[in-house]
C-alpha cells in the first residue's frame, strides 16, 4: 500500500492542530461545594470541591483544602459540570442568516468544496457567540455547509467560545458532506448519483497524488480537494455525513465496510431506529435531535421520539444534537434538546454525556469530563443543567473566567422595565 | 356598532336588492327588485366541529393552574356535558358531583387550560414539507386580502396529532408573511376531521394577517413593488382608503360589486375582523398604530414582535397584543436585537404578551418555551408567578383571537378544555398526560390514545413489513 503511506506523509505535512495553551499566570481557583457532574465512573459528587490550578482541574473531591493564592469561589450547592459541547452548528460563520454578505455558511460559486477551511470564515466576535456561551455551551463543532453541485460542504472546525482571536482550537477537524434530499439534489437528482461522486471522491483521495497529472485529474475532485480528504481516508480526520432515510443510513455502513478507515458519524439518522442493529455492528456513531417525531420530508417519514431510546439499547454511540432549531439560535438550547431526550425516557447521565463527554471523545477534545489533569472548561449553574429554566451563573474556558454578557444582555439592560431610569434609551 | 352583516340587512329593507348572500358578513349584489327577499344565512365554510362524547368527570388532588393568574394546590375540578362544573379547593358542596362518571385522582400532577397557539401554519405549510404542500403563502400579489388560509389547511398534516400530545387545544392558522395584506387567518380546535370544516372554532372572529418589514419588500421588490418600507406604508394606507370608501357605500346603500379583498379590509374597519400584524421592528410596529389610528380600525396583536420589549408602553396604550418566541433571533436582519426576556419584559410593562410557535415542533412544547422567557424575565430582576406566566400560553391568545368567552381558562361555564400533566409545566421533563377538548378525552399517554393522520399509515412494523 505504498500509496496509503504517501498519504500518512502528506497529511503531516498539510494537517495541523491549533495548540491552546493555557496562560502562563492564570489565576487558580478553588471552587467549593459543588454538585459536580463527573462525566465518569465517579458520577455526581455531592459535595465536591475542584481544584482549578494553570488553567487544568489538578483535584477534585470532598473536603479539599483550597490552595493559597487561589480565589475562592463558593458553588453553595449547585450544579458544576463540564461546559457543553454544541456537535453541529454554523456558529461564528455568520452574522445574520439572511445577508448573503453575512453570510459565510456555504459558498455557492466557489471552484473547490473539501479544501475550504470554515476556520478562514470564522469569526469569533460574532455576536451569536457570545449569545450561545451564556447558555454554558463552551466549546462548537463548526460546519459549513453544502452548496452547488458538490455533496461536500468543506472542512470543520472546534473552537471554544471564548470569543477570542484565535479560539480556534483545531482548524482541520472534520469533513462534512450531505447525502439524503440535499446531496441527492446536489448530484444531479438522484442518491445513485449522490453515493457514486462520495465513492469518486474517496477513490480520487486514495489515488493522491499519483492520479494527479494536472490539478483538474481526478474523476470528481480537484487537485486541492483530493488532498483535503486524506485525513478523512486514514481515519485520522471523522467525516460527519447528513442523512436521515433508513436505506441511506444502510449505503453508509456498506460505504464504512468498503473503506474501513473512515470514522464516519451521521448527522440526522431520523429513521436511525429503523437500523439500529446494523449501525451498532458497523460502529457508525450519529448525532440526533431528540425533537424530531415528524414526518418532515419523505426521508424523515418514521421519525419518532423513541429513536434516541433504541438507537442508545442497540448500543449505537451518539451524540445530541439540535438540527431542528433554528440556525443562529440553534446551538443555544443545546440542554433543551438533551433534556428532552431525559423526559422520553433516557437517563439523565447518558443524555448529559451526548453534549459533553461524546462529542469531546469523537473529535479529540480534552474536555468533557472532570478528570484531573484536564482542561478546566467548567459551568456553574443555577439549576439542573437540562432544565430548561437553568442558566449559567459562571463559567471558565481552560481555568479561564468567561463572561456571561453579550449584545443580548446589553439590549436587555438597557430595555429593563423595573429602570428608573429618565434619560433617553439611547443614553443609557 | 352596525356589523357590515349588520349594514346588509339594512341595505335589504331599503333598497330591495335581490340579495345572495353568501357569507354571515357580505353579499352579492345581482340587481334590484322591488319585493323584499328572504335571505338564506348559511355563511359559507361553516364550522361542522361537534364535540366528541364526554364524560361528567371529576378530577380530584390537582395542582391546578387556572388561567387567571391563581394557583390551586390540592384543587378539584368538575366537567359536565363539556363545560366546567365547578373548580375550586373545595367543591364538595357541589350538586353535581355524584353525577360524576369518572374521577381521576391526580396526586402529583398539573392541571391547566388546553395551550392555544395563535401562530402556526399546521395544514397550510404541513408535513412533510414537499413543494406541492407550500399552501401558505399566495405569493402572486402584496395584497391578497380576499384569500383565506382555511383553504389551505390539509386536516391530515401530522404535525396536529403530535401539537395535541403537547397540549395544544385551540390553535389559529395564519397565510403566510410575503405579503402585506396575506389574507382571512382561520382558528382551528385541534380535533381529527376528515375536513377543515370540521375544526373550525364554531363563531370564532375571522382574522386578517398582515406583515411589515422585510418579507414583502424582499418578494416583491423586483416584482412591481413594494420594494421598501416606504412602499410597504403606502401599499397599506392606499388599500384602507380603498376599504373606507367601499364600506361607505356598503353604508349608504350603493350598489357596489362584490369585491372579496375589500369585504376582509372592511370587515377590519367594522371591527369584525381581528388584524393579526407581522412585525419585528419597535418602530415600525409604532407606526402601523398610527394607521390605525388613521382609519380607525384595531391591531389586535403583533406578531414575532421581536423588538416589542422596546414599546411595552405604548402597547399597553394601544391596548394591542404582543405575540413572541422565547429565543428566536438573527435569522434575518429585522430579528438582529432579539432578547430572551422579550415576553416578561412586555408583560412587566402591563402589555398582553403571550408565546407562540409558527413552528411544527415548538408546538409541541410551547409550556418549555413559556417557562425559559419566564426564567430569564425573573432572572433579570423581574417577579412574575407561573400563574401569571400561564396567561402567555391560554389566557392572552384567547383574548387576541376573540374567544376568551369561551376558553384559555379554567372557570365555570367555559369549555372544559384541558390538560393534566405529569409534572410541573415549567420543566423540561413534565408531559401531558391527558389532554380533553370540550371535556373529551383526545390524548391519553396511558392508553396510548393518539389520533393518527392517513399520512402516517402504511409504515412501520405493525403496517405491513415483511419479515
Amino acid at each position: 500500500m505504498s500509496s496509503m503511506k504517501i498519504v500518512t506523509t502528506t497529511l503531516l505535512l498539510i494537517s495541523f492542530t491549533m495548540p491552546f495553551s493555557a496562560p502562563a499566570l492564570a489565576q487558580d481557583y478553588f471552587i467549593s461545594d459543588a454538585k459536580l457532574v463527573t462525566n465518569t465512573t465517579d458520577g455526581i459528587i455531592e459535595q465536591a470541591d475542584i481544584i482549578v490550578r494553570d488553567g487544568k482541574i489538578t483535584e477534585f473531591g470532598e473536603n479539599l483544602i483550597a490552595p493559597d493564592n487561589a480565589q475562592i469561589i463558593n458553588a453553595s450547592g449547585r450544579w458544576v459540570t463540564p461546559g457543553l459541547i454544541a456537535p453541529f452548528s454554523h456558529l461564528g460563520l455568520v452574522d445574520i442568516d439572511a445577508e448573503d454578505a453575512t453570510n459565510d455558511i456555504s459558498s455557492w460559486d466557489s471552484e473547490t468544496s473539501i479544501s475550504e477551511l470554515a476556520s478562514d470564515s470564522f469569526n469569533p466576535k460574532a455576536a451569536s457567540i457570545a449569545n450561545t456561551r451564556r447558555h454554558g455551551i463552551t466549546h462548537a463543532v463548526v460546519s459549513p455547509d453544502t452548496a452547488g453541485n458538490s455533496i461536500f460542504a468543506g472542512t470543520g472546525l472546534i473552537a471554544n467560545l471564548s470569543g477570542n482571536y484565535k479560539s480556534v482550537e483545531n482548524n482541520r477537524a472534520f469533513i462534512y458532506l450531505e447525502l439524503g434530499e440535499s446531496g441527492t439534489r446536489r448530484a444531479g437528482g438522484s442518491r445513485a448519483a449522490a453515493m457514486a461522486q462520495l465513492r469518486a471522491a474517496l477513490d480520487d483521495a486514495i489515488a493522491y497524488p499519483d492520479r494527479y497529472k494536472g490539478p483538474e485529474d481526478g474523476d470528481v475532485l480537484n487537485r486541492q480537494d483530493a488532498s483535503a480528504l486524506l485525513g478523512v481516508i486514514s481515519g485520522q480526520m471523522p467525516i460527519i455525513i447528513a442523512a436521515d432515510r433508513g436505506s441511506d443510513l444502510l449505503n453508509i455502513i456498506e460505504l464504512q465496510k468498503a473503506y474501513t478507515d473512515l470514522d464516519i458519524i451521521v448527522l440526522g439518522a431520523a429513521e436511525g431506529w429503523k437500523v439500529a442493529d446494523e449501525l451498532a455492528a458497523a460502529k457508525v456513531k450519529v448525532m440526533v435531535d431528540p425533537h424530531n417525531n415528524l414526518p418532515l420530508s419523505f426521508d424523515m417519514v418514521e421519525s419518532s421520539f423513541d429513536n434516541i431510546l433504541i438507537l442508545d439499547a442497540a448500543g449505537v454511540e451518539y451524540a445530541i444534537t439540535n438540527t431542528s432549531s433554528l440556525d443562529v439560535t440553534n446551538a443555544a438550547n443545546l440542554n433543551q434538546h438533551a433534556g428532552n431526550a431525559v423526559g422520553n425516557g433516557l437517563s439523565w447521565d447518558k443524555a448529559f454525556a451526548a453534549i459533553t463527554a461524546t462529542p469531546a471523545e469523537w473529535f479529540n477534545l480534552d474536555l468533557g469530563t472532570i478528570i484531573s489533569g484536564q482542561e478546566a472548561t467548567l459551568v456553574i449553574w443555577d439549576g439542573d443543567p437540562l432544565n430548561v429554566t437553568s442558566a449559567p451563573i459562571d463559567m471558565f474556558i481552560s481555568g479561564k473566567r468567561q463572561s456571561l454578557k453579550s449584545r443580548q444582555t446589553a439590549l436587555r439592560d438597557r430595555y429593563m422595565p423595573t429602570s428608573k431610569e429618565t434619560k433617553p434609551y439611547k443614553y443609557r | 356598532m352596525l356589523t357590515i352583516y349588520g349594514y346588509l340587512k339594512n341595505i335589504m329593507k331599503k333598497k330591495l336588492c335581490l340579495v345572495l348572500l353568501s357569507t354571515t358578513f357580505f353579499a352579492i349584489f345581482t340587481g334590484c327588485d322591488t319585493a323584499e327577499v328572504a335571505v338564506d344565512t348559511v355563511p359559507a365554510f361553516a364550522s361542522t366541529y361537534s364535540p366528541l362524547d364526554s364524560e361528567t368527570m371529576l378530577i380530584t388532588n390537582a395542582h391546578i393552574i387556572d388561567g387567571n393568574g391563581q394557583e390551586i394546590e390540592n384543587g378539584a375540578l368538575l366537567v359536565m356535558d363539556g363545560k366546567i362544573a365547578a373548580i375550586g379547593k373545595d367543591i364538595s358542596d357541589n350538586s353535581n358531583l355524584t353525577n360524576a362518571t369518572l374521577t381521576i385522582d391526580a396526586k402529583g400532577r398539573y392541571l391547566t387550560p388546553g395551550i392555544i397557539d395563535i401562530h402556526s401554519h399546521l395544514g397550510n405549510y404541513p408535513s412533510p414539507s414537499v413543494n406541492a404542500h407550500g399552501d401558505g403563502n399566495e405569493v402572486t400579489s402584496p395584497i391578497t386580502s380576499e384569500v383565506s388560509a382555511e383553504h389551505g389547511v390539509w386536516p391530515q398534516d401530522p404535525g396536529f396529532d403530535e401539537a395535541l400530545q403537547g397540549g395544544i387545544t385551540t390553535l389559529h392558522i395564519l397565510p403566510g408573511s410575503a405579503n402585506l395584506f396575506g389574507g382571512r387567518g382561520v382558528t382551528l380546535r385541534n380535533v381529527p376531521s376528515r375536513t377543515v370544516q370540521g375544526m373550525k372554532f364554531p363563531d370564532a372572529p375571522y382574522t386578517l394577517k398582515m406583515a411589515c418589514g422585510e418579507n414583502p419588500k424582499r418578494v416583491y421588490g423586483e416584482q412591481g413593488g413594494p420594494g421598501s418600507r416606504m412602499g410597504n406604508v403606502a401599499g397599506y394606507r392606499s388599500n384602507w382608503i380603498k376599504a373606507a370608501e367601499y364600506k361607505k357605500k356598503i353604508e349608504q346603500g350603493d350598489d357596489v360589486e362584490r369585491d372579496l379583498q375589500l369585504e376582509t379590509l372592511a370587515g377590519v374597519l367594522s371591527g369584525e375582523i381581528l388584524v393579526q400584524m407581522h412585525c419585528y421592528r419597535a418602530d415600525e410596529m409604532v407606526q402601523i398604530l398610527d394607521i390605525a389610528k388613521e382609519f380607525d380600525y384595531k391591531v389586535t396583536t403583533f406578531h414575532h414582535a421581536v423588538e416589542a420589549y422596546k414599546i411595552g408602553d405604548i402597547l399597553k396604550e394601544n391596548d394591542t397584543c404582543a405575540a413572541m418566541w422565547a429565543d428566536w433571533y438573527g435569522f434575518k436582519m429585522e430579528s438582529y436585537d432579539g432578547i430572551l426576556e422579550n415576553v416578561p419584559f412586555v408583560h412587566a410593562a402591563g402589555a398582553c404578551a403571550m408565546i407562540h410557535s409558527d413552528s411544527e415542533n415548538s408546538i409541541q412544547r410551547l409550556n418549555q418555551e413559556v417557562a425559559k422567557t419566564w426564567a430569564n424575565g425573573n432572572r433579570a430582576g423581574l417577579d412574575i408567578s407561573k400563574a401569571e406566566a400561564w396567561k402567555w400560553l391560554s389566557t392572552n391568545p384567547a383574548k387576541a383571537l376573540g374567544i376568551l368567552d369561551q376558553t384559555g381558562t379554567l372557570e365555570v361555564g367555559k369549555r372544559a378544555d384541558i390538560v393534566l400533566w405529569s409534572a410541573d409545566p415549567f420543566t423540561t421533563y413534565a408531559r401531558p398526560e391527558k389532554v380533553f377538548i370540550d371535556g373529551a378525552l383526545m390524548f391519553d399517554k396511558e392508553s396510548g390514545l393518539k389520533p393518527k393522520s392517513d399520512f402516517r399509515l402504511g409504515y412501520g412494523p405493525e403496517n405491513g413489513e415483511s419479515e
